[in-house]
């Protein structure tokens, strides 16, 4: 069984799968407090059974939201040895999206966080977080795909393919500038 | 009785922390990684940043306290942590980073104020006697605290306005030293001279404190004297300044121990490493008889060791917290 964690804005989303299959999915929207949440849900539908990987979104997003999940991620990998594995918030996003290339976005309410993907859904130059007036003006220019429904069977299934990476070493991604960067 | 090993995190500003104490009193390992020097670059900590440091280091940090502890986390007893008072992004990294701990583990989880620590820090080495005074002095807190038992506190007098640390930091910046401000201050001082005339803070009867004034002072002092194109002796106005600020400490613990007769002593908080404050606090100390306790320098500055001591008696007490647990930035000792 595998365990997936999603922290990466105001959502909480805790997923089991087995086989390739959705087995338990848990989704708290808008959550405030995370911190408060997410352990014990976790321990909730573990139901004592141990994962045999965990996959975590490491951001962009939230700092502090995306920092819950990676913290509890590693740390739940690092003890119980076991593989872990990472996906972007926006490659969750291009791999629901048609085979071609494309950009995809989210916002969150100061501005926008956008990828551009190819047809193997690999990340084409950087993320970039544009300000609302930015994205604007970006988004007369190219066609950029916001609010798009996540199929998480086929971003676990995905993740999974991709190599694990030692525990010590899975951080965050921020993108986002902090005051002090600029 | 069995040996009861807890271990303990502490990430409540910028030092990345984790020990294992023995019984309260026994520090088996302690790992401090400190970020004062990145934070140091932008004149102060900056929480985010802290943060996002903790995140990156705690799993090895983690790594390197069991193996100088030559331990697994299955042979402590309990996980304890920092969830209170402190920045609220770095305290939350190492309540959850705990609660993976306790739960992986089938551990207890404690959850372990942040001053009351600074308090316990005297604990190890077992020095921590009662009744007892605790001055509790650092970057945030200036409190004088009566002890009648293990987690038994009466506040006597608090700070007013600023900390006595926050002052130290703020004169620092003023007449131009580097952060971190306290320990600079301190070097300078030893160089000077009390040359400059500086008000008395609290001049009564109680046992409050008060810094906002002895540091507007300051600040008045040195824009005055730029404005009169007269050069600042810098040793000499750390100096003064450093004199006042301890004499105002001086003058509450000594009027607590005219009025308690307790005879035993504590310093507790960031602050307590300043050396000057140390040997003044301590003459106080002898004319009334008491004996002054003093954390071990390393355990005076944030640590998980002084964590892992407070953890103790709420281990005996059975108090645990849940994985529901979160950061407070603010909370009292009592």
């Amino acid at each position: 069984m595998n365990l997936f964690i999603d922290t990466h804005l105001n959502d909480v989303i805790i997923i089991l799968s087995e086989n390739g299959r959705i087995k338990k999915e848990k989704k708290i929207l808008n959550e405030k407090q995370n911190s408060k949440i997410i352990m014990p849900l976790i321990k909730k539908m573990l139901n004592n059974e141990i994962p045999e990987s965990i996959i975590v979104v490491n951001g962009p997003g939230s700092f502090t939201g995306v920092r819950l999940g990676v913290t509890i991620a590693k740390t739940l990998a690092y003890t119980l040895k076991i593989p872990i594995y990472t996906i972007t918030s926006l490659e969750c996003m291009a791999l629901n999206v048609g085979e071609e290339d494309k950009i995809v976005g989210f916002s969150d309410k100061n501005g926008y966080y956008i990828g551009i993907f190819n047809d193997e859904y690999t990340l084409v130059g950087e993320y970039e977080y544009l300000s609302n007036a930015e994205f604007e003006e970006f988004s007369n220019k190219y066609n950029v795909i916001l609010d798009i429904k996540i199929n998480y069977e086929k971003v676990i299934n995905y993740a999974l393919t991709k190599d694990s990476i030692n525990p010590h070493i899975v951080n965050p991604i921020y993108i986002k500038k902090i005051d002090v960067e600029k | 009785m069995k040996d009861i090993n807890i271990l303990s995190i502490e990430t409540s500003c910028d030092e990345t922390s984790i020990a294992i104490v023995k019984n309260g009193v026994e520090v088996v390992a302690l790992t401090i990684l400190t970020q004062m020097d990145t934070h140091a670059n932008f004149g102060g900590v900056v929480p985010e940043i802290a943060s996002r440091m903790h995140a990156e280091n705690i799993t090895m940090v983690l790594e390197e306290t069991l193996n100088k502890a030559k331990m697994t986390v299955e042979d402590c007893d309990a996980i304890a942590v920092t969830y209170s008072p402190g920045l609220l992004g770095s305290l939350l990294v190492g309540i959850e980073f705990a609660k993976v701990l306790a739960y992986v583990y089938n551990k207890p989880l404690i959850k372990v104020n942040h001053l009351i620590g600074h308090i316990y820090a005297n604990k190890i080495g077992d020095n921590l006697k009662f009744p007892c005074l605790a001055l509790v002095i650092s970057g945030g807190h200036t409190e004088l605290i009566k002890m009648t038992g293990d987690y038994e506190f009466e506040k006597l007098g608090e700070t007013q306005d600023d900390a006595i640390g926050e002052a130290f930091d703020k004169v620092a910046r003023v007449i131009g030293l580097k952060y971190p401000g306290g320990p600079n201050i301190e070097r300078l001082a030893s160089e000077g001279k009390d040359t400059y005339k500086l008000p008395i803070p609290v001049n009564d009867n109680t046992y409050n404190f008060s810094y906002s004034g002895l540091k507007s002072s300051v600040i008045n002092l040195v824009n005055n004297e730029r404005q009169r194109g007269n050069e600042i002796r810098k040793e000499d106005l750390a100096c003064s300044f450093q004199t006042t600020a301890v004499d105002e400490l001086k003058r509450k613990l000594e009027l607590a121990l005219k009025n308690t007769n307790i005879k035993n002593v504590i310093i507790a908080g960031g602050v307590s490493a300043n050396k000057y404050l140390r040997s003044e606090l301590a003459t106080i100390c002898q004319k009334y008889n008491a004996t002054l306790d003093l954390p071990e320098f390393i355990y005076c500055t944030d640590n998980a060791a002084m964590i892992g001591a407070a953890a103790y008696p709420l281990f005996i007490k059975g108090e645990f917290a849940d994985l529901d647990l979160n950061a407070e930035s603010n909370s009292q000792i009592c």
